[in-house]
C-alpha cells in the first residue's frame, strides 16, 4: 500500500513541478485564473505598502521560511556567536516559548508551547529531521545539528502542518545551515578560498574543540562551503545536588565524590560537512550538500546509572549519528505560478548503538536502530496577483514525500563468555516502512494597506507497515491514514506601529513507528507498543500583538486543544505484550494510546526589545504553559482511591523567561548580562510522577545569571566569553537529567583569512 | 598517547561513515548435561510436626476465625486473603524468572546442559529482572554502612553481609551460570544457583516489609518474592519449597506476610506508617517462619549427603556451604554452640560430615515457625 501511495504522490509532484514554467514564461504575463492580471515586479514593487510587507511581499528567496504572521523568533548566527551556545538546542533557551529539556548531556530536546519530541517538527534546510522513530516525550535528535553550520535558527510556536505536515502541532524548528557565498556576475576572480578557526572551550564541562572550514568560488558559477569539528567534552560539574519540591533530593544524576560533577555526562563529537552551489542560469542554483555527524559514547545520564541500580552501571549511545545528503533545487521567475520554487531530493541516515553495561554482572544489552529516510520536497510561491485595486493575492503550494525503512537489532552479551544472543526484535520491528506526505496551499492576501489575510490547507497520507514477530508476540502493522489540516490567519496594521494578529491553525501528527511498535523503557517505565493509534489533532487558536520602533514588544496568547492526543496510559501487567517479561518486571507499565477528550494546552509568551541611551538595551521574555488532559488512567474500582478525571500534562515547562541587558560599544565591543529564570514546577502528570527526571514532589524554580563579553571585527574575528552561573546556582530545566552547569566560563573564537 | 593515536584514528574511520559492525550472534555451546553418581532414591522426606509449638501472644492469626483470637485490630487480612495495594506486582515476574531458570537447571530431573545455562542466565538478566535486584539487595538483619549504599562497589565489598546481593550473591550466581555454560560441574553450579536465589527470596520479603514503611507498594512486593503472587494454597518460588516440605511453616510464613499487610492497612496504606512496633511484630513473625523454612531446606540437604553419591552428593553440599554461613546470623543468635558445628560440618568433605549431628543442631535451634 505505502508503494501505491508513493507512486501516486509523486507523479502529482512531478506534474506539479513541470507545470511551473520557464525563464522565457516568467518574462510573459501570465493569465490569472482570478481574473486579473499578473503583476510584473516592477508592479509589485510600486504596489507595495510602505510597511513591511508580512505574507505577500515579493518573494525573492526560495529558502524556506517561516510566515511573519505567526509567533515566530529568529536566532541569527550573530546571535549564536554571542551565546556561545553549547548546541543547537541551548541555543534556543533564550526564546520565548522555548524551554529545553536535557536527559543527557549529549542531548536536548525544545519545548514548544508544551509539547516536544514527535510533537514538534525539526526541519534542516527544509528537510524534514523528524522521523517514524520520534518518540513521545523528549529525544536528542536535534542536538545532531552542529550549531556551528547554522546561519540562523526560526521558531514558529503554534501548528504548523499545512505547510510543513505532520508533527508540526506544538511548533516547528527550522535550521538553516551556513551556505556558500552567493553567485553573481563579475566577481572576475578565477578563484578564491576562505578559511576560517572556529574553537571553544568551557570549564564547566571541560570541553575542547574546535571547527575547520572554508569557503571557496571558482569562477561565476561555482562555490564550495565545507568544513569539518571536533569536540570533547568531560563530565559536567554543576552547582551541587538538586532537592525537589518535597525535600527530598533528586534520584539523578549522581554524582563524582566531589558532590558536583554529575556521572553519565560528557561525550565526543565529530561533524563533517560539504557543499557545492552550481549557478545553473540567472534564475538556477543547484545545491548538492552532505553534513554529517558523529557522536560517540554519550551517556543517558538517567540511567548512568538508573536509580538504585549499581554505580558502575550505565546505559551509553556508543553511536548517535546523522548523515544527511541532499541535492536542492532552486529557481526564482519560473512562471506566475512560480515566483520562485525550491526542490529538494535527500536522503538522510539516523543511526544509533546503544549499550546498557552491567559489569558486576558481566552483561551487556545492546540495541542498534537504523532509519533510512528518502525525502523529496517541492515548495514554490506566485507572483502577487491583483484581482481588484486594493487586493493583492498570492499562493504558496507544494508538497513533501519522506519514506523511511528502519533496521533494528538487540543483542545480550555475556562479557565473561564472550557469547552474544540475538534477541527476537529490537526496539522497533525489524524492516518496518513508514511513509508520510501531502500537498499544501496556502493564499496569502492584502486587503488593502493594513489588513493582510492568510488561509490555506493540506491533505496528506501516512502510512505504516511493520512484519509481525510472534518470538515476541508483535503484530503486523500494516494501517494508513488521510491526515489534512488548514490554517487562517489575518494580521491588521491597527496603528503604524501597531500590528494586531491572531490565527487559527488545525495541524495533526499521524502515529509513527515508534506509537505502533517500539518497546522500550522510557523515564516513566517501559513503554510498549499501540497498533491501533490514529492521528491526534492540534486545533490553536492564538492572537498577538506587535509593537515597532524603539519599544518592539510581542505578546502572543494562545489556546490549543488537542484531540486524540497521544499519551502514556498506565498499564498493568496482564495488559502486557506475550514473552515481554521486562514488561512485566518494570516497575511502572505504559502503552500510548490516544486521549479520549481533548487535552487543553494554554498559555502566554511575550517578548520585550528596548532601546536604551548609552548604547544599552534590554531584552526580555517570558512564557508561561498550563496543560491539562483526561485522565489516561482507568478510574479505580476502589471509589475510596483518589481520582481526578483531568490531570495535568506531562512534564509542561514552568513559567519562565530571561532578562538581557546588552551593551553594544564602539570598535565591536559587546558586553551582557543575562539573568534566566523560572519559577518551580509541581504540576506533574501521571507518567512525571514515575519519572526520575523529576525531582520529588516536582523541579525548584531558579535564576541563573550569565555574563556575556563580546568582540566582533566583521567575521574575521569573533570572540565571546561568557561567564555562566555566576552565583553558582544548582538548578534544572525540568524534566531534566541533568542539572545546569556550575559556576564556569566559556570562551568561543572564530578566526578568519 | 598511542590510545589517542588510535582514538583519533578511529575517529577518522567514523567520519568516513563507519558505524561499528553488529556483534556476531555466538553459536549456543552443544553437548548435553553430564553428572556422575546418583541421587538420593526416594527423595529424603520431612515430616513436619510442630505440635508443640504455640504462636506467639502478638502473632496475627488470620486462620483463627479470621483473626478472631488474636491481639490485632480489625484489618484488610481478617479474610485470609493477601488483598495487593497496588494492581500490578512487578516482583511476581522476578519469581517467574526464578520458576525458569529453575526449569532449566534443578527441577526437570535431568543435568543441565551448558545451553540451559545460557539460557537461565539470559532469564536472570531480563531488565529489570531478578539480576537488577541481587544488584541491589541488602539484608536489613544487619547495619547498614554510615554512608553510601550497596550500589557502590567499595560499599558492598566493605560491608558484604549488608550488602548480601552485590557482595554475596551475584557474583556467586554469575561465576556460576558461567561455569555452568563452560559444561564444569552442572549440578553444583546449578546448586549454587538455586540456594543463592533462595536466599534471596528469604531476605527480599524481609526488606520490601521493612521497606514498605514508606513505601506502601513494598508490601506486595515482600508477598510476591515470598509466594510468587499467589494464594496460600498454591504457591511459587520459595513459598512452593516450604509448602512441599513443612506446611505449618508455609502457612504460618504466609501468616506473617498477612500480618505485614494488616499493618500497613491499619497504619496509613497510602503513605507513610509510625507504628514501627506494630511493623517489627509483623516483620519478626514473618522472619521466624520463613528462617525457618529456609533451615529446614538446609536440613534436606544435610540429610541427601547421606543418599547422594557422587556429582549430586556434592551439590548438596554446595548449597549447604551456602546456606548455612547465610544462616549462621540467625543460629549464631539462638545457639552458637549450633552455630559453630554446623559452619564445621559444612566445610568438611562430604563423606566426614556428621549428619546426625548437623541435622540434630538444626532441628533444635529451629523448633517452630
Amino acid at each position: 500500500m505505502a508503494e501505491t501511495t508513493l507512486a501516486h504522490l509523486l507523479t502529482l509532484l512531478a506534474a506539479v513541478a513541470l507545470a511551473g514554467g520557464d525563464d522565457a514564461a516568467a518574462a510573459q504575463p501570465s493569465a490569472d485564473p482570478a481574473g486579473g492580471a499578473a503583476e510584473d515586479d516592477a508592479a509589485d514593487e510600486e504596489a507595495a505598502p510602505v510597511y513591511e510587507a508580512v505574507v505577500v511581499g515579493e518573494p525573492a528567496d526560495p529558502t524556506p521560511a517561516l510566515e511573519d504572521n505567526r509567533a515566530t523568533s529568529t536566532v541569527s548566527r550573530e546571535e549564536l556567536d554571542r551565546r556561545a551556545a553549547r548546541s543547537a538546542p541551548d541555543a534556543l533557551r533564550d526564546e520565548a516559548g522555548v524551554f529545553v529539556q536535557q536527559t543527557a548531556h549529549g542531548q536536548g530536546s525544545a519545548f514548544i508551547r508544551g509539547l516536544t519530541g514527535q510533537q514538534t517538527l525539526i526541519l534542516f534546510d527544509g528537510i524534514r529531521l523528524n522521523n517514524s522513530t520520534f518518540r513521545q516525550g523528549p529525544n536528542q535528535y536535534f542536538f545532531t545539528l552542529d550549531s556551528q553550520t547554522l546561519e540562523r535558527i526560526e521558531v514558529q510556536r503554534g501548528g504548523g502542518s499545512t505547510r510543513w505536515g505532520s508533527d508540526a502541532l506544538g511548533g516547528v524548528i527550522l535550521a538553516h545551515p551556513v551556505t556558500p557565498a552567493p553567485l553573481t556576475d563579475g566577481d572576475g576572480r578565477a578563484f578564491s578560498f576562505a578559511p576560517r578557526l572556529l574553537s571553544r572551550l568551557t570549564t564547566a564541562d571541560r570541553e575542547y574543540g574546535g571547527r575547520l572550514e572554508g569557503q571557496a568560488t571558482l569562477g561565476d558559477d561555482l562555490a564550495f562551503f565545507g568544513g569539518a569539528g571536533l569536540r570533547r567534552v568531560g563530565r559536567l560539574e554543576s552547582g551541587g545536588l538538586l532537592r525537589g519540591l518535597d525535600g527530598e533530593p533528586a534520584l539523578v544524576p549522581r554524582f563524582a565524590t566531589d558532590g558536583r560533577t554529575q556521572r553519565g555526562t560528557g561525550f565526543d563529537e565529530l561533524t563533517a560537512d560539504a557543499q557545492l552551489a552550481w549557478r545553473l542560469s540567472a534564475h538556477h542554483r543547484l545545491r548538492a550538500a552532505s553534513f554529517l555527524y558523529r557522536q560517540l559514547d554519550a551517556p543517558r545520564t538517567d540511567q548512568c546509572p538508573a536509580p538504585f541500580a549499581p554505580r558502575d552501571e550505565c546505559l551509553t549511545y556508543e553511536e548517535q549519528f546523522r548523515t544527511l545528503a541532499y541535492l536542492a533545487w532552486e529557481a526564482t521567475h519560473l512562471g506566475a505560478w512560480a515566483k520562485t520554487a525550491r526542490a529538494t531530493l535527500s536522503w538522510q541516515r539516523q543511526h544509533e548503538r546503544r549499550r546498557l553495561r552491567r559489569p558486576s554482572a558481566f552483561t551487556a544489552h545492546l540495541g542498534r536502530d537504523d532509519v533510512d529516510t528518502f525525502g523529496l520536497a517541492f515548495a514554490a510561491e506566485s507572483r502577487a496577483f491583483r484581482p481588484a485595486d486594493a487586493v493583492r493575492l498570492r499562493l504558496s503550494w507544494g508538497g513533501d514525500l519522506y519514506l523511511d525503512r528502519l533496521a533494528s537489532a538487540a543483542w545480550i552479551l555475556f562479557t565473561d563468555l564472550d557469547f552474544v544472543e540475538r534477541r527476537s526484535r529490537g526496539q522497533y520491528l525489524d524492516g518496518s516502512r513508514y511513509t508520510t506526505g501531502g500537498l499544501f496551499l496556502e493564499l496569502g492576501a492584502e486587503l488593502g494597506p493594513r489588513l493582510t489575510l492568510r488561509a490555506g490547507g493540506r491533505g496528506g497520507r501516512a502510512s505504516a507497515a511493520a512484519p509481525s514477530d510472534p518470538a515476541s508476540g508483535s503484530r503486523a502493522i500494516d494501517a494508513g491514514w488521510w491526515p489534512w489540516s488548514g490554517t487562517l490567519g489575518l494580521s491588521w496594521r491597527a496603528l503604524d506601529a501597531l500590528e494586531l494578529l491572531t490565527n487559527v491553525d488545525r495541524s495533526f501528527r499521524a502515529p509513527n513507528l515508534d506509537d505502533l511498535t517500539s518497546r522500550q523503557q522510557t523515564g516513566p517505565g517501559f513503554q510498549f507498543e499501540n497498533p491501533l493509534l490514529e492521528p491526534e489533532q492540534a486545533l490553536t487558536l492564538e492572537v498577538g500583538a506587535r509593537t515597532h520602533g524603539i519599544v518592539r514588544l510581542e505578546l502572543w496568547a494562545f489556546v490549543t486543544r488537542l484531540d486524540g492526543a497521544v499519551g502514556k496510559s498506565p498499564r498493568e501487567i496482564t495488559d502486557c505484550p506475550p514473552d515481554t517479561p521486562q514488561c512485566a518486571t518494570a516497575w511502572t507499565r505504559f502503552q500510548l494510546v490516544n486521549a479520549e477528550g481533548a487535552a487543553l494546552v494554554r498559555g502566554l509568551e511575550g517578548m520585550l526589545s528596548l532601546t536604551l541611551p548609552l548604547e544599552l538595551a534590554l531584552r526580555a521574555t517570558g512564557t508561561t504553559t498550563w496543560g491539562e488532559g483526561p485522565n489516561l488512567a482507568e478510574r479505580p474500582s476502589d471509589p475510596t482511591v483518589p481520582y481526578r478525571r483531568r490531570v495535568p500534562l506531562s512534564r509542561v515547562p514552568p513559567t519562565h523567561g530571561t532578562v538581557e541587558l546588552l551593551w553594544g560599544g564602539p570598535a565591536g565591543l559587546s558586553a551582557a548580562a543575562a539573568l534566566r529564570w523560572g519559577l518551580a514546577q509541581d504540576r506533574l502528570a501521571v507518567s512525571d510522577r514515575s519519572d526520575a527526571r523529576i525531582p520529588p514532589g516536582g523541579t525548584p524554580g531558579f535564576a541563573v545569571l550569565d555574563l556575556r563579553l563580546g568582540y566582533r571585527l566583521d567575521s574575521a574575528l569573533v570572540a565571546t566569553v561568557v561567564l555562566e552561573n555566576l552565583f553558582d546556582a544548582a538548578y534544572r530545566y525540568h524534566g531534566s537529567s541533568v542539572n545546569g552547569p556550575g559556576r564556569g566560563a566559556t570562551a568561543w573564537l572564530a578566526l578568519g583569512w | 598517547m598511542h590510545n589517542r593515536a588510535l582514538r583519533w584514528l578511529a575517529w577518522t574511520l567514523v567520519v568516513a561513515g563507519c558505524a561499528a559492525d553488529d556483534p556476531k550472534p555466538s553459536d549456543p555451546p552443544g553437548g548435553d548435561g553430564e553428572a556422575r553418581g546418583a541421587p538420593c532414591a526416594p527423595p529424603v522426606t520431612y515430616s513436619e510436626d510442630v505440635s508443640t509449638c504455640a504462636p506467639l501472644a502478638t502473632d496475627y492469626l488470620p486462620r483463627d476465625g479470621g483473626s478472631a483470637t488474636d491481639t490485632w485490630a480489625p484489618c484488610i487480612s481478617d479474610d485470609n486473603t493477601y488483598h495487593p495495594i497496588e494492581p500490578s506486582v512487578s516482583t511476581i515476574a522476578r519469581v517467574a524468572a526464578f520458576e525458569v531458570i529453575a526449569d532449566l537447571l534443578w527441577q526437570n530431573g535431568k543435568v543441565p546442559a551448558p545451553a540451559d545455562f545460557i539460557d537461565a542466565r539470559v532469564a536472570y538478566e531480563e531488565e529489570q529482572g531478578l539480576s537488577s535486584r541481587l544488584a541491589r539487595r541488602y539484608d536489613p538483619h544487619f547495619p547498614p554502612p554510615p554512608t553510601g549504599g550497596c550500589e557502590e562497589p567499595a560499599v558492598a565489598a566493605a560491608y558484604p553481609d549488608y550488602c548480601v546481593g552485590p557482595a554475596r550473591l551475584q557474583p556467586l550466581i554469575v561465576a556460576a551460570f558461567a561455569d555452568g555454560a563452560l559444561g564444569n560441574d552442572p549440578l553444583g553450579n546449578a546448586a549454587r544457583i538455586e540456594a543463592a536465589l533462595l536466599w534471596f527470596l528469604y531476605v527480599s520479603p524481609i526488606k520490601e516489609a521493612t521497606t514498605c514503611t514508606t513505601t506502601p507498594k513494598d508490601c506486595d512486593s515482600a508477598w510476591a518474592y515470598y509466594t510468587g503472587g499467589t494464594s496460600r494454597t498454591l504457591p511459587i518460588g520459595l513459598a512452593r519449597y516450604v509448602d512441599r516440605l513443612a506446611p505449618e511453616t508455609h502457612d504460618r510464613a504466609f501468616d506473617g506476610i498477612l500480618a505485614v499487610r494488616c499493618w500497613k492497612n491499619l497504619d496509613n496504606e497510602a503513605g507513610t506508617s509510625t507504628d514501627l512496633t506494630l511493623r517489627d511484630q509483623a516483620i519478626a513473625q514473618l522472619d521466624r517462619a520463613l528462617v525457618r523454612g529456609v533451615a529446614l531446606l538446609a536440613r534436606q540437604r544435610v540429610l541427601e549427603l547421606e543418599c547422594a553419591t557422587g556429582d549430586y552428593q556434592t551439590a548438596a553440599l554446595a548449597k549447604l556451604a551456602l546456606l548455612v554461613p547465610l544462616l549462621d546470623r540467625e543460629t549464631r543468635a539462638r545457639d552458637v554452640t549450633a552455630a559453630d558445628l554446623l559452619l564445621a560440618q559444612v566445610a568438611l568433605p562430604a563423606d566426614q560430615i556428621d549428619v546426625a549431628a548437623a541435622v540434630a543442631a538444626i532441628d533444635a535451634t529451629y523448633p517452630c515457625p
